[in-house]
């Protein structure tokens, strides 16, 4: 189990939990990271926000907030 | 349906789903924008016949879901509840097709007549997608259209889905979806205990979802229902109900998921960044790409401002001849007076300003639809969040060094209102481009070589001034519940479509201009009123008078009457400060013209500053008007963008107040040094 935040350029990962208060977990699920969704990290540096491709979506989530979600790192 | 056999239809889309390109392609210019009653979500509007029919079609805010957590998300799902809308048009965006959907899956269960629109249906076939619509029709009940909502002139397939939705009343078919709902524990118990219960439209379905995720308002609208003993029985299982929001969002995209298999077809293509994306989010050139990018965005605005200011320059030309043709032909000067000094000169100032609106609406506009302006908030998140702001609010910055009102203007892309109202409130604390052309030769004027000095503490003054007024005024704008970092889409790049942009451009312009037409013609009228006077010499006026009988008070800030009478005229326009000095100076002409006018001055001007004004007199004036309100216009275009007279009178009077506090440290300090 990682943290979303902790992945890096190029990997690949399935969302296991989402964690926050209910505003953030409604606004995230909405988005469309909920868990078994399949992640791919496109961009992760420092003070950055993360852009990760999901559910047919190029998106930037804070890079703060982003270790409330965590994945299972998965291959391809 | 309206009383008048009207058909109502309401558009119900995510944000940037291309709700207001439709909105605006089927109504055209017959369109009415309010406010919701009682908030400051702007409503709109707008009615279209097709065949013989009428319709009525609301455009309602953008939302990314039907939950109650904004006053948008409220106002929409309240709309839809009220049963005004006889159809209801879902859109998605086909080139973000599944996250899109999720909005169909959060209605689903609203028992209301209703179609589905895939939008941008023309950029998904440039990304290799092929779309089933019909597929997707037989799984949901519904007509499904591709679409693109540009194309005015391909809109059957609209119209069409709309007559069908209409007369056949098609419902969502949401079987699969509760069947999925199921499969959580505490759905099927919370659904036990609501049972048959309905609300207006929404079915036991919606309700008991939404009491899942833990939705306040319809969790209490469904315990007044069921009566004391059974709403104990909800709240046991309430309290055992851990994220239900996650677990129902599961189910829906699952739902997605089974709706998109079979019917959406992709290429593989390599999930990546273009050529331009890793140049704007590389960790160098990032910052000084974007910041160039929106320079030159403000250059090329200038151009279609053009003819907007040679037009209202024109008018300008007006006054001083028909006032003459006037008062000869009979009519009393005082009229005549105020048909051409305040009238037609107001109009000339507001159709020059406009200019710039209508550039910066079309340029960043263009930008917003091209999917550069998300972009231009993934790079600046970090440091705009500092202000309690988002990432957009850099380019509004950015165009009020220009014009504040075409900063105000910009603030449109911003979808969270109190960052809208603060991003305005900051960008007044910026000097325009009016104050640029009057600081700079102040200052060489009293201070000689010192100007760059004097330039350099306006410019540190100005980011001292926005981080404070950001804490003042962060905490009642943006709740800390608002302040979440970016979470957002990055769109594919579209192609502009220019028809349906300049549509929306010249509407908007439209609007600014009877918006701000009125507040310019109020505020000039009473302060042209209060310097009026019929001998032709402005001394016996009754705003000198008053200038002279608080001329202790406002030494005090190291403004004599004179400086202060044009201090308070630069909130017209600052341009109009060196215009408002003449006429005192030299008791010639009126304010009210001077101050409209960018410096028709005499030319012995700079011998009375100087005679007449001392050093730190003038320092504690460049203060004030650098500081001051931008400009009457800019006023008008606050009100427009923020939809709340209260916040616009706050910034107003809390600008004049800062101006004149900054002005007396700038005074006394002058008064150490000289």
């Amino acid at each position: 189990m990682k943290k979303l935040s902790e992945m890096k350029q190029g990997e690949t990962a399935i969302v296991s939990s989402v964690n926050g208060d209910a505003r953030y977990v409604g606004r995230i699920t909405s988005i469309g990271l909920t868990p078994g969704c399949k992640v791919s990290i496109i961009k992760n540096e420092k003070n950055r926000p993360i852009i990760v491709f999901a559910r047919d979506t190029m998106i930037a989530l804070n890079e703060k907030e982003s270790s409330n979600i965590e994945v299972e790192e998965a291959r391809g | 349906m309206t009383e008048k056999n009207e058909i109502v239809i309401a558009l119900l889309g995510q944000p940037n789903s291309g709700k207001s390109t439709l909105f605006n392609g089927l109504t055209g210019l017959r369109q009415h924008v309010g406010n919701w009653p009682g908030k400051t979500v702007e409503k709109k509007e707008g009615s279209f016949t097709h065949g013989d029919k009428k319709y009525i079609v609301a455009d309602l805010p953008g939302t990314y879901s039907l939950s109650a957590n904004s006053d948008e998300e409220i106002i929409t799902r309240d709309y839809i509840a009220s049963g005004k809308a006889d159809v209801v048009c879902i859109l998605a965006d086909s080139s973000q097709l599944e996250r899109s959907l999720y909005m169909l899956s959060d209605f689903a269960g609203i028992e209301v007549p209703c179609f589905l629109l895939l939008n941008m249906s023309d950029v998904a076939k440039d990304q290799g997608k092929d779309i089933n619509a019909k597929a997707m029709e037989d799984k949901l009940g519904i007509s499904v259209v591709l679409f693109s909502a540009p194309e005015v002139k391909k809109y059957d397939s609209f119209y069409t889905a709309l007559e069908r939705a209409v007369s056949e009343k098609t419902v969502l078919n949401t079987a699969s979806l509760e069947e999925k709902y199921n499969s959580i524990p505490e759905y099927s118990e919370i659904r036990n205990i609501i049972g048959d219960l309905k609300d207006g439209n929404r079915t036991g379905m919606w309700l008991a979802v939404k009491t899942l995720e833990g939705d306040m308002p319809v969790t209490a609208k469904v315990k007044a229902e069921l009566g004391n003993e059974k709403a104990a029985e909800l709240s046991s299982v309430i309290g055992k109900c851990d994220k239900g929001i996650v677990k129902a969002g599961e189910c829906k995209f699952s739902w997605i998921d089974e709706l998109t298999e079979g019917s959406v077809k992709k290429e593989k293509k390599a999930e990546g960044l273009g050529k331009f994306d890793r140049l704007i989010t590389h960790r160098i050139w990032g910052k000084p790409v974007v910041v160039l990018t929106i320079l030159l965005g403000l250059l090329l605005s200038f151009i279609p401002a053009l003819p907007f200011m040679g037009i209202g320059s024109a008018i300008g030309m007006i006054p001083a001849p028909l006032n003459d043709a006037l008062v000869g032909a009979g009519c009393p000067s005082f009229i005549a007076a105020f048909l051409c000094d305040v009238l037609i000169r107001c109009f000339s100032f507001v159709v020059q300003m406009l200019g710039f609106v209508f550039g910066v609406t079309l340029v960043f506009g263009l930008l917003e639809e091209i999917g550069v302006m998300a972009r231009i908030s993934y790079v600046f998140d970090n440091s705009m969040g500092k202000l309690g702001l988002q990432g957009k609010s850099v380019m509004p910055f950015l165009i009020s060094f220009g014009c504040t009102m075409g900063g105000a203007a910009g603030t449109r892309v911003i979808d969270n209102w109190g960052q809208k109202v603060l991003t305005i409130a900051l960008s007044w604390a910026i000097p325009c481009g009016a104050a640029w052309a009057v600081i700079p030769m102040l200052s060489t004027l009293f201070f000689g070589a010192w100007m760059p000095v004097i330039i350099t503490v306006i410019l540190l003054v100005m980011i001292l001034h926005m981080w404070i007024t950001a804490k003042l005024f962060g905490k009642a704008l943006v709740k800390p519940s608002d302040r979440y970092g970016m979470i957002m889409e990055l769109p594919p790049y579209h192609k502009p479509k220019w028809g349906s942009l300049l549509r929306f451009v010249f509407g908007r312009t439209k609007e600014t201009f009877f918006r701000s037409f009125k507040v310019v013609l109020i505020v000039a009228a009473v302060f042209w009123l209060l310097s009026f006077t019929s001998s032709g010499s402005a001394d016996n006026s009754i705003l000198f008078k008053i200038g002279q009988a608080i001329e202790p008070v406002t030494m005090f800030f190291g403004m004599k009457w004179q400086t202060f009478v044009a201090f308070i005229a630069s909130s017209l326009g600052k341009e109009g400060a060196l215009g408002v000095l003449s006429t005192i100076f030299s008791g010639t002409g009126s304010i009210t013209v001077g101050s409209m006018q960018s410096a028709e001055t005499v030319s012995n001007l700079n011998e009375l500053l100087l005679a007449n004004i001392s050093k730190p007199e003038a320092l504690a004036f460049i203060f004030a008007i650098t500081f001051n309100m931008p400009c009457i216009v800019a006023l008008a275009a606050t009100y427009q963008e923020t939809h709340s007279a209260k916040w616009t009178a706050i910034i107003g009077l809390y600008y004049t107040a800062t101006a004149m506090i900054l002005a007396c440290i700038a005074y006394h300090v002058g008064l150490l040094i000289w």
